[in-house]
């Protein structure tokens, strides 16, 4: 540090050297040419290229007792050394550099927090040297990557992550664009394009399936598709979760045809609505629906193929339609569909069933199933990881048009390191090896860039793992520990309940046994330190408010059904929570009553 | 505009101290449309998070074209009532009177209440609307289509009110092909209300951390710097709310958290109690100064003047002196035993010794049985031991031989002991709640209790020359069964068998506690735990 910045007062120094020589060193080797420290030399030359082991190794090389204090000291002094260099940089006007105005970054509030990330950033800080002896391709190139972001390159960050943002909006709705759309769905694509194709341009009457798991792209393609053809066509959109029913579908086929084409159908229900609803406005909704008789459906669905445009009908969560009674609305549209030929004049109509159920076929009634074409269309994700990290790359490099030029090689630079980093690469072959529903991803991703913030201005693996998991694997109830202290008396009474072969409990029996812990840890009282460790004393009504949180939180689950003539004590409840789980909880409020009572043998 | 928006932040940090990462992570996921839908699981102040978002998508109008329906699930128990809410929050449309107290119609009138596709129709006009709207108004791009946000409070009750409603709530976005964001607040895991088979998208999740000791007093203090506002502005005489307080609410709102932290952390409970207390805390403090100050003078501007403070050992001695109200504040006000102006008014530091019975409030509540005639008090205590004791084990219990000697056989082994026999241990059924019994075996087990402790009361009736009869004849009273009618009409009895059954005996359940039966015991000098099958 000292021969860089003579006028420095040495004394920092110093602190380094007695404090931590070992994390030190990598901060250190990321300075600029003159080194004369020969051990620094070789120590630099240890390569970076083993990101995990290095910290380790330099740990266990440290002859000093790793006691706590010099472990809660490292990032200090790391944050003078980057606090030195910047300055450093700064004074030194031979070299061009976009750090001007890098500001000394602060003492963060909590710094042991900060280890892991510290030691990746070394590992960052350290690679630019190479970067520095390649040609000068970018005369600006940043070597390093600063802790917390300058003020005036805010703007630069909130425009690049709503960049960010917009990518990953573009990304789930269309998925991606041609070849790296994988084989199967550029197959299924081509597929429906041409089923499309031949209804529009040709009159024929089709039907498929779209099949594909969860976030596999089917929608996308189906809307690709439309959106492809050169004839705007009457486009239907039915979904089995909001259509209930065949007539709140035929209904919903009504409006959307005349949405479209301007013309009423179903019209003389309308009136017959319109007197209902002079009528009795009090009335329930459900009795006014106007919903048209079944009788209406062989009639509409028949005109289709008489509109002035093709028609398409796309029906998600098909498989939720065919349990329908009797599949009537299936039954009429397949059957429009396939007795439409090409030649009679008709416009075609094509009905696309879009599903996630694999065995959507064999829901079909026969009837219905001998309408059916029979096509279906496979969609699945790609399975290889490239392409996952193709993805990611792109999102996080969209390209924004910066203020300040010094931006966006100094983005390129983290992003750089981000995707490299082997930690990253994990993180995403795990996620991807789980599921390939890109939603997964993009969540995640999300939870990335929106973590951002000019305290934490670059993508770092750690705030990947903690997007992973708060998206992908969450902790089912992470906040136990911070319950307070009725509410734990009552997990505990419950698992010692449980552990005596009583599932059911009653707050009775919690409130019981709570009563007994009160009473023995009352009349052997025990003082530490001045202190009691006994139990404390909770009334009947607070700890039924505990209980009553606990059922709020799900964490008791009600196995019988309320009723008024069951007192609330008295009402049968589950606990959802094992004795692992509430060991850990206790275990981590370190309450010594606490402990001893869930440890006690009953 | 930037500045527009670093102020309401700092605005909002100021209000919403610890959410401050919460806050700068919602508005950049929700700034542009990329999330269809949201799911924040917050376990500790659910509504003042939900106080958050609402005025952060309130105040965001003016940057970004956001139309934002805050609404409860639990104020939204029909289908209906959600659709005609969410949409008129989101057109900003006011039922009044003058509009005939109508729905938002839409352009072409159209009823938009009654299934969820018209919802998503209106929807999708709105959106349309407001697009063209903003469009010819201020000159927008027409591609800038309008954001929606729809937040639903304690979504849990979805699962219960509108079951069918979850799946489209949550594929609002991609139903409707509108930019609707759907953000689900509850106390409760997204894995709890999910529905069966994977329908719904899984949503973007985000858990709120709980409140650190700092945030939770700095959230009291604003509340105190706000109530203090107002009151200056009301121009009251009373200065309970004087800015000048601040640094004395400051420890004291400490030490209530210190009291009562262990019991519970919520926010807003902890600003029920504080306020609760904090009027009979600053009394002797108040009083003092207008003591200095001379009680002739009430000065007209009493509002400016600066109050001086105890030193640190008055301070420490008001806080020891209170510290064991608090405690009692705990009790009855978390629970909500009785509200906060009644309990400050019993609990005035002047007259606390003379009101210390009347801090003894029904903390039982239930029911109260002082005022009930003897007959009742033993029919009750009858419906107790039926409901608690095992059928089968009436003749032991009550049964008497010929000899007029008692003979109980009453199992001797503790219930514990007995359990160490098999493999469970049995749960007393004290513990387990009340179970069902006919009308015969209560007024037998009435006939028996009143056999062996009321007969002494009586007066002596020389006609009734057998053993029992004298019981009997009381036994068969009506007003027996008068009594009977009445316990149920006031639930301390619940009949299970409905009333217009005639086959049977009607059936009843003991709706008394444990607590009650032992005070009624003691009023009738029975002893209840030779009575009871298992002793407590």
């Amino acid at each position: 540090m000292s021969p860089h910045k003579p006028e420095e007062p040495d004394n920092s120094d110093d602190a380094d050297e007695l404090n931590l020589s070992p994390l030190k060193l990598p901060a250190n080797c990321t300075t600029p040419p003159p080194r004369p420290h020969v051990g620094r030399v070789l120590l630099h030359s240890v390569e970076i290229t083993t990101p995990r082991s290095f910290p380790k190794l330099a740990f266990t090389a440290s002859p000093a007792p790793s006691t706590r204090q010099p472990l809660a000291k490292i990032p200090t002094t790391t944050t003078g050394v980057a606090c030195h260099v910047a300055e450093l940089v700064a004074a030194s006007p031979s070299r061009p550099s976009p750090f001007q105005n890098v500001l000394p970054p602060q003492n963060s509030p909590n710094r042991t927090d900060q280890l892991p990330s510290t030691t990746s950033r070394d590992r960052l800080q350290s690679k630019s040297p190479k970067k520095d002896q390649s040609p000068a391709s970018r005369p600006q190139s940043p070597t390093r990557i600063p802790r917390s972001l300058p003020s005036h390159l805010g703007t630069c960050l909130r425009l690049q992550k709503s960049a960010m943002l917009s990518e990953l909006q573009n990304c789930s709705m269309e998925c991606d664009e041609g070849a790296s759309l994988g084989p199967v769905n550029t197959a299924a694509s081509q597929q429906l394009k041409d089923l499309l194709a031949g209804t529009v341009t040709r009159g024929e009457g089709n039907s498929c399936f779209v099949l594909g798991p969860r976030g596999s792209g089917k929608t996308a393609i189906v809307d690709r598709a439309i959106a492809s053809l050169d004839q705007t066509p009457i486009v239907i959109r039915l979904s089995g979760h909001t259509e209930l029913n065949d007539r709140l579908a035929l209904r919903e086929i009504a409006r959307q045809l005349s949405l479209q084409t301007g013309k009423t159908y179903l019209g003389e229900l309308n009136n017959d609505d319109d007197q209902d609803d002079d009528d009795n406005p009090f009335l329930d909704a459900s009795p006014s629906i106007d919903i048209p008789p079944p009788s209406h459906l062989p009639a509409l669905v028949s005109a289709l193929t008489t509109l002035s445009r093709p028609v398409v009908v796309i029906l998600d969560a098909f498989d939720l339609f065919a349990l329908h009674a009797r599949q009537a609305l299936l039954y009429c549209l397949l059957d429009t569909a396939q007795s439409c030929k090409v030649g009679q004049g008709h416009n075609g109509i094509a009905v696309i069933g879009v599903t996630t159920r694999i065995d959507t076929i064999n829901l079909l009634e026969k009837r219905v199933k001998s309408r059916f074409s029979g096509r279906m269309l496979r969609t699945a994700a790609p399975t290889e990881l490239s392409f996952w990290m193709k993805l990611i790359e792109r999102v996080l490099r969209a390209r924004i048009e910066p203020q300040e030029e010094e931006w966006e090689p100094l983005w390129t630079l983290a992003i750089d390191n981000f995707i490299t980093d082997r930690k990253v690469l994990e993180q995403i072959q795990e996620t991807v090896a789980v599921t390939r529903d890109i939603r997964v991803l993009q969540r995640i991703l999300i939870g990335v860039v929106a973590a951002l913030a000019p305290s934490s201005p670059f993508p770092t693996c750690a705030q990947l793992i903690s997007a992973v998991h708060a998206q992908r694997i969450c902790d089912p109830f992470p906040h136990l520990s911070t319950l307070p202290y009725p509410s734990v008396c009552l997990l505990i009474a419950a698992v010692h309940a449980h552990t005596a072969g009583h599932d059911a409990i009653t707050f009775e029996m919690l409130y019981d046994a709570f009563r007994e812990q009160y009473r023995a840890s009352a009349a052997a009282p025990i003082q530490v330190a001045g202190g009691s460790i006994g139990m404390s004393r909770c009334t009947r009504e607070v700890l039924m408010r505990g209980f009553e949180r606990l059922i709020g939180e799900r964490i008791f689950i009600c196995i019988t059904a309320s009723s008024t003539s069951i007192a609330p004590g008295f009402a049968r409840y589950r606990s959802a929570l094992t004795w692992d789980d509430v060991k850990r909880a206790v275990d981590k409020m370190g309450k010594t009553n606490l402990k001893k009572w869930l440890t006690k043998a009953q | 505009m930037a500045l527009d928006e670093t102020n309401s932040l700092s605005r909002l940090t100021e209000q919403f101290p610890g959410y401050e990462k919460f806050t700068s992570h919602i508005t950049s996921v929700t700034l542009s449309f990329v999330l269809p839908f949201l799911y924040i699981t917050d376990r500790h102040n659910p509504r003042i998070t939900a106080s958050l978002l609402n005025q952060i998508y309130r105040n965001s109008g003016d940057c970004s074209p956001t139309h934002f329906a805050h609404i409860n699930a639990t104020a939204c128990f029909t289908a209906r009532l959600l659709y005609d809410t969410v949409l008129n929050a989101l057109a900003g449309w006011e039922v009044t009177w003058e509009n005939g107290c109508q729905n938002w119609p839409g352009e072409d009138g159209k009823r938009y209440n009654d299934s969820i596709d018209s919802f998503l129709h209106g929807l999708r006009n709105l959106r349309n609307k407001s697009w063209g709207g903003t469009a010819k108004g201020s000159g927008r791009t027409a591609d800038e289509e309008p954001r929606m946000v729809l937040l639903i409070e304690r979504a849990e009750r979805l699962k219960d009110n509108l079951p069918d409603l979850i799946v489209p709530l949550t594929r609002l976005a991609e139903l409707s092909q509108v930019k609707i964001t759907t953000i689900l607040l509850s106390s409760a895991r997204w894995e709890d209300i999910k529905p069966p088979l994977g329908a719904s998208p899984d949503p973007y999740f985000i858990d709120i951390d709980p409140p650190s000791k700092q945030d939770t007093v700095d959230s009291l203090l604003f509340e105190f710097r706000s109530a203090s506002i107002t009151h200056a502005r009301a121009d009251k005489q009373d200065k309970t709310y004087h800015p000048s307080l601040l640094p004395l609410y400051e420890q004291y709102v400490e030490h209530v958290y210190n009291v009562c932290s262990l019991y519970t952390t919520d926010i807003q409970e902890l600003q029920y109690i504080a306020a609760a207390r904090w009027p009979g805390f600053v009394k002797p403090v108040l009083r003092e100064q207008s003591d200095a100050h001379g009680d002739g003078d009430p000065d007209p501007d009493g509002t400016c003047t600066e109050l001086t403070l105890p030193a640190s050992d008055g301070r420490m001695r008001l806080l020891k002196f209170f510290t064991p109200s608090l405690t009692t504040a705990l009790d009855v006000l978390y629970p909500r035993l009785t509200n906060a102006t009644d309990w400050a008014l019993a609990n005035d530091p002047d007259m606390q010794a003379s009101e210390e019975a009347q801090c003894q409030t029904n903390t039982e509540g239930s029911i109260i049985v002082d005022h009930l005639p003897r007959m009742s008090k033993f029919i009750l205590l009858a419906a107790f031991l039926a409901s608690t004791n095992p059928a089968k084990s009436d003749v032991r219990m009550f049964g008497r031989g010929a000899d007029k000697q008692k003979r109980r056989r009453r199992k001797s082994a503790s219930p514990k002991k007995a359990g160490a026999q098999t493999t469970v241990a049995k749960v007393s059924q004290r513990l387990l709640g009340p179970v069902v019994f006919p009308l015969d075996r209560l007024l037998a087990i009435l006939g028996a209790l009143l056999e062996e402790n009321d007969v002494e009361n009586r007066p002596h009736e020389p006609w009734f020359e057998l053993p029992g009869e004298y019981t009997d004849m009381e036994l068969g009273r009506v007003h027996i069964y008068a009594a009977i009618t009445e316990l149920t009409s006031m639930r301390a009895l619940h009949r299970t068998t409905a009333v217009e059954k005639l086959e049977g005996p009607p059936m009843y359940k003991c709706g008394i506690s444990f607590w009650v039966a032992g005070a009624l015991a003691k009023d009738l000098q029975v002893p209840l735990n030779d009575l009871m099958w298992d002793p407590v």
